[in-house]
């Protein structure tokens, strides 16, 4: 965890406020697409992202036909048009969407910046025990104290799980990066922790993105 | 001056109030006439006094004239709109006016458990031959307030209708008549606990049986609302009041179908308005209410002192008939006569002096004149055919004798204990404990692992879409959803990973439940006819009442015709007996495929008609709710009327010591939740299902605000009290068994 | 290498019947590439699949058809039927070959390629069989009824704490009447499984406690409080017979296997063909008339069965020669190598393929030879290369192979989706298992020392050192057999 420089990450993140983001098939079938090259869609809405993005396309497999909707807002791009009607692989990339971010993705992004992060060690599956899980759950995002030798996180991987203690300095956890049973990559963010003598600058860190972040 | 400037302040009001009304100014040009008014009260200084004197008489004469000319066509629609009028009186103008003195309890004002209902220990007065006697009673209604936002426009809050039973305890123990008055549009529609829906069935199961006389006024009756405080041993109602299932808006959105946020046209509105027949000429023609209260033409105002008196009067009146019916016919009928007689003009006097308390035997009375009183409500609104229709699950039984069970229970029951063994030895019942409860696990095991016989080695025939692929390998019934060759996405496949689901798996072998999360997707009823009960032993009865259209709602007729050609059935209710490991049982259920499953005159007569056999032949009740939409708007209050008089039923069999018990399955909402469903003390839940008041829309429509997407969750309902456990569908006979074998203690008539 | 010698000639009769079929090979490694082999011999087409994250795998990796058609399809899972079916209708497959583990033993799975309105071959058992069968109770109760040794036990779930006991006293009676030192029964939750509420009883006493305490823990767990509850065997040889049957009645079994040595998690690591040799060991029984009985046993049960495909006969066979029968596994296994590898069959030269046979059979062929043709030649041994550490509890092993040289031997056939020209990614999603030896020799001893030599031939190099399980391997070999 350092001090950072605020002014220039806002800046990189203001010449390129997008990020493009690859909408692919999450199993074989036969698509349909719904979106056309250039179209704004919404993402997930409703307080509790209940409701559904905007219709990209259809993908039918067994008689089953399912409504792939967008992940997240943007601007439709890079549409594979030839892949209308036709059969397509699991994981085939059908369209692309730029995302503008927005104020509190910003904070994200920088946050990982500011917080100390813990990492994944293996590109596997990640899992909280369920003591931590029950304790996030029950805190409905008020402060859980995590300390180093705490097992934070179960690392599933060939079938077996590994027992992840956190290493580190010991303070809140600010941020969870994964989505519990989803592949995380090598290398990439489970935790972000938030020392609690640090917790004042990183609210203030927050404070002027609110301010100064213009969407 | 001042004497003028008050009467066109008046003017005013009254050209706003027909404006309320008529539901706008393009009637009779009133925004002319207001701005005339107000032309008026601006220059009144310029002007000289014949003038204003003229211009006064000339408005007058004109308001006076528009008057009378909106009182001669009112329209269904309009009473609705004096009813929600500012300027229409409410409780407080009651209690200040019809009352002598009255002290408010639970809460004054704003501060207060809920604002929108109030009760009051109050005194009203009669004068005989120039002595004057008062009565104690106890006030209970809805205060719709004046404007003030915080009285929720009359809405009750759950906890206020808690309230309002808490203080009916009160008077019964006091020992003093009860005077409701309903105003309200409807419940506040939260389930915060106790829950609307749960605390109006408690109301209405309490009410059932309160023994003290109760007397109600209507002048807005909203469905569920007006029922928490609203069954009594004689309802009155206001000439311009309206009691009805369900708003006009309501009714209209349903009915035109119309989206979300879009306004209801105001034709479908005046026409919804007709149709639902809520006026008190309607009610006393269908048998809702006892008796009419005369307003005048344009409904009774806040200051319309002839009203009240005229009100003091009847409460009084009917106080006295409720109680002079357990005392002696003949005396009633005396009184009624004279009272008669007295119709048009309020009396200053009475003649008599009738006491207000009860003895031990006049409130037996009282409670079977309630219970008969109720029991005959909808009598008109359902078709019943002939008894010996043939029906569809299997060869009806006629109903042994009752005298046979009085004989086997009647008289045996008050020596109960001792003749156990004998009653054991005569019913051959005794079979049921010497079972272990285990029996249907290896029932449900030996169905999962059949022994296998000798297969003839052939290759799988093929499967074709047109039969179920698995009627041969099981014997038991398969849903016919199973027969189909495709795949299905559990709801919650994003977050337990649940694969695509094959069909004639789902439906077959998984009885319809995700095996990686338990989702339960929605089964026909049948699956629960076959599953549930011994094989063979569902015997349906009153097959021969049939769901009508009492009101000849327009356009009805063709969609119950549909609906009877579609499920083969003419009700949204079964009643049948049946067994579950040999207990005999007394099943109700209502079913969604017919008109969503909403609660009708036929259903509501065909669910009294279950619990009093349930009653007789002394077995336990359960009502199965595979789904139910609410009160069958359609039928008007006559549907509102079931809520009380299926409690009162099945709160009668309760206490003659029934076991009863309540299982949602798939969505149920409303009127029977909220009445002779909520008021179970066992009630559970298949999981996946929903149990609520209100709908997320009615909520979102009525409160502004929206609810999170498992508000009505079975675990919801769990957490907040108003079930006691969760089934899954595959257990469900198990944990039914279980039930009837816990809950079932030694008082009940099955053992 | 010398796959040439398998008997080739017998499947060329059979490439005009099968030519417009094609299957869809469910599996993965090595077996899919076995799959595609003995497809290959027979003539018949094949479409394989695979993940993202076996996307380096060589089975991931095959060329196009000859007309240029697909042959590797990418799919999210192998574990989602769904994407199975829609690769099978995709490329217009016939038949489903499921492999080892995945579908193999799913009835499901196998129902619905029947049933489904276009029905596709599954090449294993009917799906009735593979229901029945697949239940180790329902196995058993039709084992006893059949005169077959099964563990003393219950065979059908307990509910009643009376019954349980009762049960228990016999078990502990037999036990002490066959005069075992230390007698114990097991007690399990019948709902349960892969070891999770299994207790041990040594003392009558004590059984109370543990019945109630798994029962609680049944009803918690699985919602279903039955308990099983059996003798516990702690000195015995695992056994196994190798069954071929077709769907004409024919039933014929190509001898045993020993698959004694497991790791921790109850993985099979050295196995060896056939399952007792007296040459070598010396038994307090009758060996060859175990092996006979067994075998018997095994045919028995499967003509009962109506058994039509390929199939394994699990055994337990204790120090004193008691044999019992455990379960069936109804699929092709990994370890058919070794018995197909010891396997003659009179008129054809070389050893027959069990898994050609299989999907020969799954197409509706007749047998072609009778047990009379079978006979029996040498030791077959397999070691099942992987990337474990068995010092530490079997631990897999993660990361990069950069060599992966194994010796090619005449003796020794070698199965691997390890790509050997370019460093490997062993995949996080899956066992790492890295090859399959299959050694032959003329004896049990020739063939333990060649599997040793086989061993210490092989090179695996993996980045920042690798850990494989080779010297446990090595270790291992000199205990086969051997109580």
């Amino acid at each position: 965890m350092t001090d950072i420089n605020l002014n220039d990450l806002l800046r990189t993140y203001r010449s390129h406020p997008y990020e493009d983001i690859p909408v692919s098939t999450p199993h074989t079938g036969i698509v349909t697409l719904k979106a056309h090259e250039g179209q704004e869609v919404k993402g997930p809405g409703g307080p509790w992202l209940n409701r559904p993005g905007t219709l990209l396309y259809l993908l039918e497999r067994e008689r089953n036909v399912k409504k792939m909707s967008a992940p997240c807002g943007g601007t439709v791009a890079a549409v594979r048009q030839d892949l209308d009607s036709t059969f397509v692989e699991a994981g085939t990339t059908v369209l692309s969407i730029r995302h503008h971010l927005g104020k509190e993705e910003i904070i994200d992004r920088i946050l990982t910046h500011v917080l100390f992060i813990f990492p994944a060690p293996q590109r596997a599956r990640y899992y909280f025990p369920p003591e931590v899980a029950a304790s996030i759950e029950k805190a409905q995002g008020k402060d859980v104290t995590i300390k180093s030798g705490d097992e934070s996180v179960i690392m599933s991987l060939m079938k077996r799980d590994t027992f992840l203690s956190y290493d580190g300095p010991s303070g809140v956890i600010y941020k969870v990066y994964f989505s519990p049973g989803a592949i995380v990559e090598e290398k990439a963010p489970l935790l972000g922790i938030c020392p609690h003598d640090k917790l004042e600058y990183v609210r203030k860190v927050v404070q002027r993105i609110r301010t100064e972040w213009e969407e | 001056m001042l004497d003028r400037g008050k009467r066109l302040k008046e003017f005013a009001d009254r050209v706003q109030y027909l404006m309320d009304v008529k539901g706008g100014a393009d009637w009779g040009s009133l925004n002319e006439l207001l701005d005339e008014i107000r032309f008026i009260q601006q220059s009144i200084y310029d002007l000289t006094e014949a003038e204003v004197f003229r211009e006064i008489e000339r408005i007058e004469e004109r308001i006076t004239f528009l008057e009378i000319r909106a009182a001669d066509l009112l329209t269904p629609a309009e009473i609705v709109n004096i009813v929600r009028s500012p300027q229409r009186f409410t409780l407080t103008d009651i209690l200040e006016n019809v009352y002598d003195s009255y002290t408010e309890l639970g809460g004054m004002g704003e501060c207060n458990v809920d604002p929108a209902v109030l009760t009051a220990r109050a005194t009203i007065t009669r004068r005989v031959k120039n002595r004057l006697y008062r009565h104690q009673v106890m006030v209970i209604g809805h205060e719709k307030g004046r404007g003030e936002e915080y009285r929720n426009g009359g809405c009750a809050k759950p906890w206020g209708n808690a309230k309002a039973l808490r203080y009916m305890k009160v008077a019964e123990t006091e020992g003093i008549p009860i005077h409701f008055y309903i105003f309200t549009p409807g419940s506040y529609p939260t389930e915060d606990y106790p829950g609307a829906a749960q605390q109006i069935a408690r109301n209405i199961y309490a009410m059932a049986r309160l023994k003290v006389p109760m007397v109600s006024f209507i002048s807005e009756g909203g469905s569920g609302g007006a029922e928490a405080v609203g069954l009594s041993d004689m309802r009155i109602m206001s000439s311009r009041g309206y009691y009805s299932v369900i708003s006009p808006e309501g009714a209209a959105a349903i009915e035109g179908k119309i989206r979300e946020g879009e306004k209801v046209p105001r034709e479908l509105l005046e026409h919804c308005a007709a149709q639902l027949h809520m006026t008190a000429e309607d009610n006393l023609r269908l048998g809702t209410i006892d008796r009419v209260v005369t307003e005048p033409p344009l409904g009774a105002r806040r200051e319309d002192y002839s009203f009240f008196h005229r009100l003091r009067y009847e409460m009084i009146r009917a106080t006295d008939e409720v109680v002079l019916k357990t005392k002696s016919f003949r005396a009633f009928r005396a009184y009624a006569l004279k009272a008669q007689a007295l119709e048009k003009d309020v009396p200053e006097d009475f003649e008599v002096l009738v006491n207000w308390d009860l003895t031990e035997l006049e409130v037996e009375r009282l409670l079977e004149l309630r219970s008969q009183k109720y029991r005959a409500m909808g009598r008109g609104g359902y078709v019943e055919g002939k008894t010996g229709g043939i029906p569809v699950l299997g060869k009806a039984k006629e109903l042994a004798s009752s005298g046979f069970y009085e004989l086997k229970y009647g008289l045996l029951r008050p020596h109960q204990r001792n003749v156990q063994k004998v009653i054991e030895d005569v019913t051959g019942e005794s079979s049921v404990f010497l079972r272990k409860v285990t029996g249907p696990v290896r029932a449900a095991y030996e169905f999962v692992f059949p022994a296998p016989e000798h297969p003839v080695p052939k290759r799988p025939m093929e499967g074709g879409e047109e039969r179920s692929v698995f009627r041969e390998e099981w014997e038991t019934y398969v849903s016919p959803l199973a027969n189909e060759d495709g795949t299905v996405t559990c709801p919650n496949a994003q977050k337990y990973g649940c694969l695509d689901l094959w069909i004639p798996d789902l439906y077959g072998e998984f009885s319809g439940v995700c095996p990686t999360c338990g989702h339960h997707f929605p089964l026909e009823y049948h699956w629960y006819l076959e599953h549930l009960f011994d094989k063979g032993s569902v015997r349906e009865f009153n097959h021969h009442i049939h769901s009508a259209n009492p009101l000849a709602f327009e356009g009805f007729d063709a969609r119950l015709e549909k609906d009877i050609k579609r499920t083969g059935r003419r009700s949204s209710m079964i009643t049948c007996d049946a067994r579950v490991d040999g207990i005999k049982l007394v099943v109700s259920m209502l079913f969604g495929d017919f008109r969503n499953g909403t609660v009708g005159s036929a259903e509501g007569e065909k669910f009294v008609r279950a619990c009093d056999r349930a009653r007789t032949t002394r077995r336990p009740l359960l009502a199965y709710i595979h789904t139910t939409g609410g009160i069958r708007i359609h039928e008007g209050t006559l549907g509102v009327t079931q809520m009380p008089k299926c409690t009162l039923a099945v709160r009668e069999y309760i206490e003659s010591g029934g076991l009863y018990i309540v299982v949602y399955d798939n969505n149920s909402y409303a009127g029977p939740v909220a009445s002779f469903l909520g008021c179970s003390p066992y009630q559970f839940a298949i999981r996946s299902s929903r149990i609520g008041f209100a709908g997320p829309r009615v909520i979102r429509e009525t409160t502004g605000q929206d609810v999170p997407p498992d508000y009505h969750s079975a675990k919801n309902a769990l957490r907040r009290g108003h079930i006691q456990g969760i089934w899954d569908r595959r257990e469900f006979r198990k944990n039914l068994l279980d039930a009837l074998m816990t809950m079932g203690g030694s008082n009940l008539y099955y053992k | 290498m010398d796959r040439n010698k398998i008997d080739a000639e017998c499947a060329i009769g059979y490439k005009r019947a099968m030519s417009s079929d094609r299957v869809l090979i469910a599996n993965r490694g090595e077996i899919a590439l076995r799959i595609m082999d003995a497809c290959r011999d027979l003539g018949v087409d094949y479409v394989a699949v695979y993940t993202a994250e076996d996307e380096d795998s060589l089975h991931a990796r095959i060329p196009l058809s000859e007309s240029g058609g697909k042959k590797a399809y990418r799919i999210s899972s192998y574990r989602d039927p769904n994407e199975i079916f829609m690769v099978a209708d995709q490329a217009g497959c016939t038949a489903i070959h499921p492999g080892y583990g995945f579908f193999s033993e799913n009835f499901r799975f196998a129902r619905r390629a029947a049933l489904r309105s276009r029905p596709v071959t599954f090449i294993g058992p009917r799906w009735e069989v593979i229901r029945d069968l697949g239940s180790k109770i329902n196995t058993k109760r039709l084992a006893k009824s059949l005169g077959i040794p099964v563990i003393p036990g219950s065979d059908a779930p307990i509910y009643s704490e009376i019954e349980a006991e009762a049960l228990a006293k016999e078990l502990f009676f037999i036990q002490r009447e066959q005069g075992i030192q230390k007698p114990s029964i097991l007690v399990k939750a019948s709902a349960g499984g892969g070891g999770m509420g299994i207790e041990e009883v040594n003392q009558l006493d004590a059984f109370r406690r543990v019945y109630r305490r798994i029962q609680n823990y049944a009803k918690r767990q699985f919602g279903d409080e039955g308990v099983l509850i059996e003798q516990c065997l702690t000195d015995y040889q695992h056994l196994e017979v190798q069954l071929l049957c077709s769907s004409h009645g024919e039933v014929v079994h190509f001898g045993t296997r020993n698959c004694t040595i497991q790791s921790t998690g109850r993985q099979k690591r050295v196995e060896i063909a056939p399952g007792f040799d007296p040459a070598v060991c010396v038994y307090s029984f009758d060996a060859p008339a175990i092996l006979e009985s067994i075998t018997a046993y095994s045919v028995r049960l499967a003509r009962h069965a109506g058994y039509d495909s390929i199939g394994t006969w699990e055994w337990v066979v204790t120090r004193d020669g008691q044999p019992f029968l455990l379960e069936v596994n109804t699929r092709i296994q990994v370890e058919n190598g070794i018995s197909a590898r010891i396997a003659r069959i009179s008129g054809k030269s070389g050893y027959p393929n069990l898994i050609r046979e299989q999907i020969r059979l799954a197409f509706g062929e007749h047998m072609g030879f009778s047990q009379e043709d079978v006979s029996f030649e040498g030791t077959s041994i397999e070691l099942r290369i992987v990337a474990e550490d068995t010092k530490r509890g079997f631990r897999p092993w993660c990361g990069t192979i950069t060599r992966f040289d194994l010796p090619e031997d005449e003796f020794a056939t070698v199965y691997s989706h390890v790509p050997r020209d370019r460093p490997y990614k062993i995949p996080t999603e899956y066992d790492p298992n890295l090859a399959l030896a299959i050694i032959w020799g003329d004896d049990t001893n020739k063939a333990k020392d060649l599997a040793r030599r086989f061993i210490s031939e092989t090179r695996i190099e993996g980045e920042g050192g690798i850990t494989t399980n080779l010297d446990y391997l090595h270790d291992r070999i000199e205990d086969v057999l051997v109580f």
